[in-house]
């Protein structure tokens, strides 16, 4: 029980039992103390005797429970939203090596139980290790039933702070680098069959050497079997795709796919690409520049639910490559047929992450910068616990944010 | 040594010397504006109407008398110093300086540095008090061009490649005194022994340094690699295109599936990876493993983890829940 985890904070035991899979779908809620403590157990192996009399009346999971909180110092508060709050903290044996503690707040939708998000945050981020995804080091409660999640720390903002910071200036050779590290994030999730599900600008943090890290698994779920319906709420709207705002309730990897060729694109253009007030509008944006979807275009698009036949607007063509040559000048010709490919709106067309990495754009001139050449914003402490407390799906636009919200609220009440 | 003899006076009378130029004899005292300059071929000062008038057409041999240099306009220059000695001395070490410029980390120890500095100092000042100029100007250029060869092996071969054709041309035209020609020259008149070219025929660098820490070559950049070196490449089974399976057969054709983007090749992976993810996986090795740890032997366990899983990065792993 002496052991203390090893100077690399890598959420990693060498001890690492095979897990059972269990049968049924996964994303499943589970009792708390049974998820703590079987992920708890990676960290330090389970002691022989369950519960001795003189321990303070804690049982087994407590204590283990006990002995991870008591691994970090918890500082001061980074940020603080509706669904969780952010502190700083650091390794108690290690004051350098620093962490981010995401305190998920109790919610008052899920009495019995953790919320959504939390579960799904902890479920695949303790799974997926990937430098381009940020890690997850140890999960802990409060004496309040608090969960709180140890995350990497990652100091230097987020790839929409980036573009939206004037007084940084960067290259297609930067581009191609932040692109690069963001689809290897997108294809490591696919490749372990995880949708992210909210890829956008700010979830995608850049840590201090310049790394990007994939973050904010808290809309995340595992493939679907064929057959079981999937939500289609998912994804914040700037970044949804169409098959999406139709309703699709089967869909697969090519959803991450649009959003990271949104995120690619915002990248390059430095501003939104498709901005928009309402799914309806969305709906409309897209049209505008990838044309009225039709049966030959996109086989079987008009069975989607919510599929909308064609508006007033009329039939819209789809824009051609000297469009996308002048609206991405920093891509290039490959770079532009590569932002195509991930901007299909047929999903079954659409590169996979797999078609996106073996695409000619990344080894082609000019070579991506090495991540500790690119330029960086030290967007600092504030930034990450911005990002970090925000929920799944939510935009954060400003002002204007908060008064859709309060709209929405009173349509609900009518 | 710059001085004529004949001017050799008395104190005061070098101060008005100073302000004479010692080819027209023009005096500040009648030009306010004049300005005297110098060539490091000769360090022979004169005035700079001197210069324009001598050398604007050309190299000219100095002006000034039992100097039989020939000099070119473009090197004049003002003096620096008030002391053309020092003046010399300085433009000696610059242009040494230039040659030799190794650093205390190029060396293995600090005695081989030492060793080093005390050659520079020795050709410095061989070249300043003019004792064997020749054979170390020699050897100077040939350290030199040794040292291009070692930083830019293309130059060098560049080199070697006009070389073969520059006889013909060497003996018709003479060139601007360059490197290449110089090296052409001494090919042709290459009969005469060079004292200082080593035995086993290896080739002269002029210098030789104990102690010199080899030059490594800065590592051919590779090509980029956007999977970064990631591979999930099944290792306990082939993934085939297709799989006939009856109750999948409704959902492999339904519009909704298949309008959405869903991809049944996603679902046969992911139900392979499952059911194979338990191979290679030894847990009476593990067991081992952790004790291991436990008694704080911890890097060791992780390795003996890490060789008794799959004995690669198994990036696939199953539920937590």
């Amino acid at each position: 029980m002496a052991t203390k985890v090893s100077s690399s904070p890598a959420f990693s035991s060498p001890a690492l039992s095979p897990r059972p899979n269990p049968p049924g779908p996964s994303g499943r809620a589970v009792p708390k103390a049974k998820a703590l403590a079987i992920l708890n157990a990676t960290k330090s192996p389970a002691p022989s005797v369950a519960s001795t009399p003189g321990d303070g009346g804690m049982d087994l999971s407590e204590k283990m429970n006990d002995e991870v909180r008591r691994q970090f110092v918890i500082g001061g508060r980074l940020g603080e939203g509706t669904y969780a709050t952010v502190y700083a903290g650091h390794y108690r044996h290690d004051p350098t090596s620093l962490v981010a503690i995401k305190k998920i707040k109790v919610n008052a939708d899920f009495k019995d139980g953790i919320a959504m998000d939390a579960i799904r945050e902890i479920k695949f981020l303790s799974e997926l290790h990937h430098p381009n995804i940020i890690s997850l080091h140890a999960v802990f409660s409060t004496k309040d039933q608090n969960l709180s999640l140890v995350l990497e720390h990652l100091p230097a903002g987020d790839l929409e702070g980036l573009w939206k910071n004037g007084s940084i200036s960067y290259t297609s050779a930067d581009i191609k680098a932040w692109s690069n590290m963001l689809a290897q994030a997108v294809w490591f999730c696919h490749e372990n069959f995880v949708l992210h599900r909210d890829i956008k600008g700010n979830n995608v943090l850049i840590a201090a050497d310049g790394t990007l890290k994939l973050a904010d698994f808290g809309l995340a779920r595992s493939f679907a079997e064929p057959g079981r319906p999937m939500t289609h709420q998912v994804i914040t709207r700037f970044y949804r795709p169409l098959e999406l705002l139709y309703g699709a309730r089967h869909y697969g990897g090519c959803v991450d796919i649009w959003s990271m060729g949104i995120v690619i694109a915002e990248l390059v253009i430095r501003e939104f690409f498709l901005p928009s007030e309402t799914d309806i509008q969305q709906v409309h944006m897209i049209t505008e520049i990838f044309g009225t979807p039709t049966e030959e275009t996109w086989p079987g698009v008009s069975m989607l639910p919510n599929y909308l036949p064609i508006g007033p607007s009329g039939f819209k063509h789809p824009l051609g490559t000297s469009y996308f040559m002048q609206r991405f000048p920093l891509l290039g010709a490959d770079g532009v047929e590569l932002l195509r490919g991930m901007l299909t709106v047929d999903p079954a067309k659409r590169f996979t992450a797999n078609e996106v990495l073996r695409h000619s754009y990344w080894t082609n001139a000019p070579t991506p910068t090495k991540k500790e050449m690119l330029p960086k914003a030290g967007g600092g402490l504030k930034a990450m616990g911005e990002d970090l407390k925000r929920r799944g799906g939510e935009a954060d636009t400003g002002r204007v944010d908060k008064v859709a919200r309060k709209l929405d609220f009173a349509s609900m009440v009518q | 040594m710059s001085k004529p003899a004949h001017r050799a006076g008395g104190a005061p009378k070098a101060a008005v010397d100073s302000d004479i130029c010692p080819v027209c004899k023009s005096s500040r005292y009648l030009n306010p504006n004049m300005k005297f300059l110098v060539n490091p071929e000769c360090y022979h000062k004169m005035c700079e109407s001197c210069v324009d008038r001598i050398f604007s057409h050309g190299p000219a041999p100095c002006p000034i008398a039992g100097c039989k240099r020939t000099l070119r306009k473009m090197r004049f220059r003002e003096q620096t110093f008030e002391d053309l000695k020092v003046e010399r001395e300085v433009d000696i070490r610059r242009r040494v300086a230039k040659v030799f410029n190794k650093r205390e980390e190029d060396f293995e120890t600090l005695k081989d540095y030492n060793d080093y500095l005390e050659t520079v100092e020795e050709v410095t000042w061989n070249l300043i008090l003019k004792i064997d100029v020749e054979a170390t100007e020699r050897r100077l250029r040939q350290f030199e061009e040794a040292q291009k060869a070692e930083l830019n092996p293309n130059v060098a071969r560049r080199e070697t490649q006009s070389d073969s054709s520059a006889p013909s041309d060497a003996s018709r035209v003479v060139l601007k005194k360059g490197a290449t020609q110089r090296k052409a020259l001494s090919a042709s008149s290459g009969n005469t022994p060079n004292p200082y070219s080593s035995q086993d025929g290896t080739e002269d660098t002029g210098f030789t340094f104990r102690g010199l820490k080899k030059r490594t070559a800065p590592e051919p950049q590779k090509p980029f690699d956007p999977y970064s070196g990631w591979s999930v490449e099944p290792q306990f089974y082939i993934l085939q295109d297709d799989y006939n399976v009856e109750w999948l057969t409704q959902s492999k054709n339904d519009i909704q599936h298949l309008a959405g983007g869903y991809n049944i090749k996603d679902f046969y992976s992911q139900a392979l990876c499952e059911a194979f993810s338990g191979f290679g996986v030894f847990i009476e090795d593990e067991i081992v493993a952790r004790d291991r740890q436990v008694s704080g032997d911890e890097t060791l366990a992780t390795q003996m983890a890490a060789t008794a899983g799959t004995g690669a990065k198994d990036v696939r792993m199953d539920d937590v829940f």
